[in-house]
């Protein structure tokens, strides 16, 4: 059973609603060296003071490249040996997160590519494009082995549960589809929202599925009913982009157009824990839990960093600088404690960010 | 884990067909998960392991030449097992990728097989019984390799008024859930009871009246059985308490009295398969009507009364097993259609909307302080102005508590990886680990372990101009 299975991060709205390179934020890295170089470990950022809990000290390990146009996810393989990356230029990049290395491309897909999704035997990955499909890929052969044809609109986002028999979508029309995976057909198709569902989690029984959508409501489903069971509305302003279980199913992680990532007890509705000092009110940024050392939560943000709160405490514990561009996708190491953020235009980066410790946490070679 | 989201209600029996597979069986049988189903085919010695969540047929186990007569799965759900009229037992093991799944074993036997089961605790035990009426207990470990018939013994005192007599067939053999015994009914209505680890005859029971057994079925806890018989009645037991076996081979001669008696006194139908509920509290029995598909309910929890008869419609039922965790049944026709029952929860549109409960009955609403007061005594206008202030006064302060009461409640700490319940094995009752017959079938254990995922066999794709 493994907790991160499905972990999510979506995309900035690529075909969408994609504004870019208005952002007056200058980078105030100097020229960085392109490429596999390994750049000095960024300056900690200073983070608010706090107590005297542990802290992550994340440095910079690998920078890839390879993507032309903007990444729109970065997922670690369950067994943690892989990370995949999706972008605007059709392309699924399969990479070692250890030697920061291409292994393989991924093509076939004929528009951008907004989320990707590993099954939980790190066998297969889904992919949700722009062409409308989704398509199931042997990552070994670099094949397709289904192609699910059935949105009527972009797909946006895409997750397996955890036995993979299944697979959840969620298109720009606002449905969520269920599809048997060993057939690559549609089982069913939940009109969930009124505009682009932004993210799709199965909780880990599959029971349960959380969609989210640019209509602002986070919906809860009965997955073998298809009932909507539970509406979470967050306000006006807090247009809800990127949702998922956590890895107990107990809680819902959100984030926010305005500038917050949310905690909530989906039974109660009530949110526990916000999460602010990032800045997201433009794209669609992913958060994620970190749970191989201490808990962290982590996201991109739109001032080109990566922050890392203390799950409990909700304070900035560290700010990974680097990136030249919004960083709207992050994933966590299944095992170690490692952190991949991939960056749009004109950035085009992923970066992957390793925590040696102070536990001295071996890190595989 | 979602219980209360999904259902806010007590959980209670199936009432409604939720799906119906067709899948051309003669009986199904869940899963200990209750994730799949295993269905036997009609006639042609084939069967299908179904899964639930995609209400598709995953891995077809082809291999017997006549038709099975009976499915049991292990603990863990890895292993299959298959009786059939072709003289064979098969094992098959769903953890390989491939499809058929791959047979552990075949083991041949000199009659048609009537059933076979796994011992609960090991599934290289197995409890075989043979259309002949004779059942043997088959160790497939290393070092209790073997098989063994188990013999109805006579008293000796009788003995020789029983010498002449045949004895009778076993008509229905199975574990009870502790593993620690095999119950067979006989043809002549006895409940005989063998230890299973020296195969010793430890009780007769005689069921009076009863008339053939055609069917066992135990509480997960193994404290109460029900028997279904040739007389169309079906029994409920308390569990009597058996001694260890002793060198002298003594055994129980007792008449076990029922707590409970249910029938159908109007058509005296006669029943084709009984299954408990989980929890032990409901019991389900399937009418063998030839015309049509009900399926009886008891409340156990309360006396033992009749509680409904559900209406599958107008394919004669032919077999019934309720789901090992979930109100839920799986009922097949004979028709071959695999009917999965359940409690369906009413929509409520009000979860479409956030932040909005619904709610079944009126509430009085608890007006606020001061919420409708009239301030007497003023102009209208003033007294508009000071209910503003007095709102805008209190709306102030609440605002600083609130956030203060807020940041509060978020220093509370949660958890978000640990609560998970565990999928706990229900299915193995917990007992004194050092009761020599648990050391028994616990020795050389079996590779059915938690955790293991059956692999996601892609079908071929075939292209249909999509």
């Amino acid at each position: 059973m493994d907790p991160l299975e499905g972990m999510d991060s979506t995309t900035d709205d690529d075909a969408a609603s994609q504004t870019t390179e208005d952002d007056p934020q200058v980078p105030e890295n100097h020229a960085q060296p392109p490429a596999s170089a390994q750049p000095p470990p960024p300056p900690q950022a200073p983070p608010p003071t706090t107590s005297s809990r542990e802290k992550p000290h994340y440095e910079l390990r690998h920078t890839l490249r390879g993507h032309t146009q903007s990444i729109s996810a970065v997922k670690f393989s369950p067994d943690g040996t892989l990370l995949a990356s999706c972008a605007a230029d059709n392309v699924i990049k399969i990479w070692s997160p250890f030697t920061g290395e291409l292994i393989r491309n991924l093509s076939g897909h004929t528009k951008g590519l907004s989320d990707i999704a590993w099954s939980a035997d790190a066998v297969y990955l889904a992919s949700a494009s722009d062409d409308t499909s989704i398509r199931i890929w042997d990552v070994d052969s670099g094949l397709t082995t289904k192609h699910l044809r059935g949105h009527s609109s972009f797909v946006f986002c895409v997750n397996y549960n955890t036995a993979s028999n299944l697979l959840v979508s969620g298109g720009c029309e606002g449905d969520v589809r269920i599809w048997n995976v060993a057939k690559g057909k549609c089982m069913k198709t939940l009109h969930a929202h009124l505009d682009y569902v932004t993210a799709v989690h199965f909780n880990r029984d599959a029971t349960l599925i959380v969609s989210c959508s640019l209509d602002g409501l986070i919906r809860i489903w009965n997955t073998t009913s298809g009932q909507c069971l539970k509406t979470l509305a967050e306000g006006h302003d807090a247009i809800c982009q990127h949702v998922q279980f956590s890895p107990n199913s107990k809680y819902i992680l959100s984030t926010a157009h305005d500038s917050a990532i949310r905690l909530w007890d989906y039974h109660t509705s009530r949110c526990l824990k916000t999460y602010v000092g990032h800045r997201n009110d433009k794209y669609c940024i992913a958060a994620c839990f970190s749970v191989t050392g201490g808990k962290w939560i982590v996201s991109g943000s739109e001032d080109n960093k990566v922050y890392l709160w203390d799950l409990q405490s909700r304070e900035v514990v560290q700010v990974l600088e680097g990136h030249e561009g919004v960083v709207v996708a992050v994933a966590t190491h299944p095992i170690q404690n490692m952190i991949a953020s991939g960056s749009i235009e004109s950035d085009l980066s992923i970066r992957i960010w390793t925590d040696r410790g102070s536990l001295a946490v071996p890190s595989t070679a | 884990m979602n219980g209360s989201l999904i259902n806010p209600f007590t959980i209670t029996h199936p009432t409604a067909v939720q799906t119906s597979l067709q899948a051309g069986a003669s009986f199904a049988k869940f899963d200990p998960s209750g994730k799949y189903v295993v269905a036997a085919g009609k006639g042609d010695g084939s069967a299908a392991v179904w899964d639930l969540s995609t209400r598709a047929a995953v891995r077809w186990l082809e291999g017997h030449v006549k038709s099975v007569t009976s499915v049991d799965w292990s603990r863990n759900s890895r292993y299959v097992l298959t009786s059939s009229k072709d003289w064979n037992i098969s094992v098959w093991d769903l953890a390989s990728d491939l499809d058929s799944p791959q047979r552990r074993d075949v083991i041949r036997f000199d009659a048609p097989v009537q059933s076979a089961s796994f011992h609960p605790r090991n599934c290289r035990i197995l409890l075989v019984l043979l259309a002949t009426g004779e059942a043997y207990i088959v160790d497939q470990r290393k070092k209790y390799r073997g098989r063994v018939e188990l013999l109805e013994v006579f008293d000796d005192s009788d003995d020789e008024a029983q010498m002449g007599r045949a004895r009778s067939a076993m008509t229905v053999a199975q574990f009870e859930p502790s593993g620690k015994h095999a119950f067979i009914g006989t043809s002549s209505g006895s409940i005989l009871v063998f230890n299973a680890r020296t195969k010793t005859m430890v009780a007769r029971h005689k069921i009076t009246g009863a008339g053939a057994m055609k069917g066992l079925d135990f509480t997960k806890n193994g404290r109460r059985f029900v028997t279904n018989s040739s007389d169309r009645t079906i029994r409920q037991f308390q569990m009597p308490t058996y001694p260890p076996p002793n060198a002298e081979r003594e055994f129980i001669e007792q008449e076990l009295d029922p707590t409970h008696r249910f029938n159908d006194p109007i058509n005296k139908i006669a029943w084709h398969a009984v299954s408990y509920s989980p929890d032990g509290e409901w019991l389900s029995g399937g009418a063998a009507d030839p015309a049509a598909h009900k399926i009886y309910i008891w409340d156990i929890s309360n006396d033992g009364q009749f509680a409904s008869a559900l209406d599958g419609g107008r394919e004669p039922l032919v077999h019934v097993h309720w789901h090992p965790r979930k109100s839920s049944i799986a009922s097949t026709t004979n028709q071959g259609n695999i009917l999965i029952w359940h409690c369906p929860t009413p929509e409520r549109w009000g979860a479409f909307a956030g932040g909005f409960e619904e709610v079944d009955e009126n509430v009085v609403y608890e007006e606020k302080e001061d919420e409708f007061d009239i301030v007497s005594g003023l102009t209208p206008f003033v007294s508009w102005v000071f209910a503003l202030e007095c709102v805008g006064g209190t709306g102030e302060e609440d605002e600083s508590e609130l956030a203060m009461r807020k940041k509060k409640q978020e220093d509370e700490e949660v958890d978000v990886m640990g609560g998970v319940m565990e999928e706990e094995d229900a299915n193995v009752i917990s007992m004194d680990v050092d009761d020599e017959d648990v050391e028994w079938a616990d020795d050389e254990p079996d590779d059915d372990l938690k955790g293991w995922k059956m692999p996601i066999v892609m079908e071929d794709e075939f292209e249909d101009g999509l």
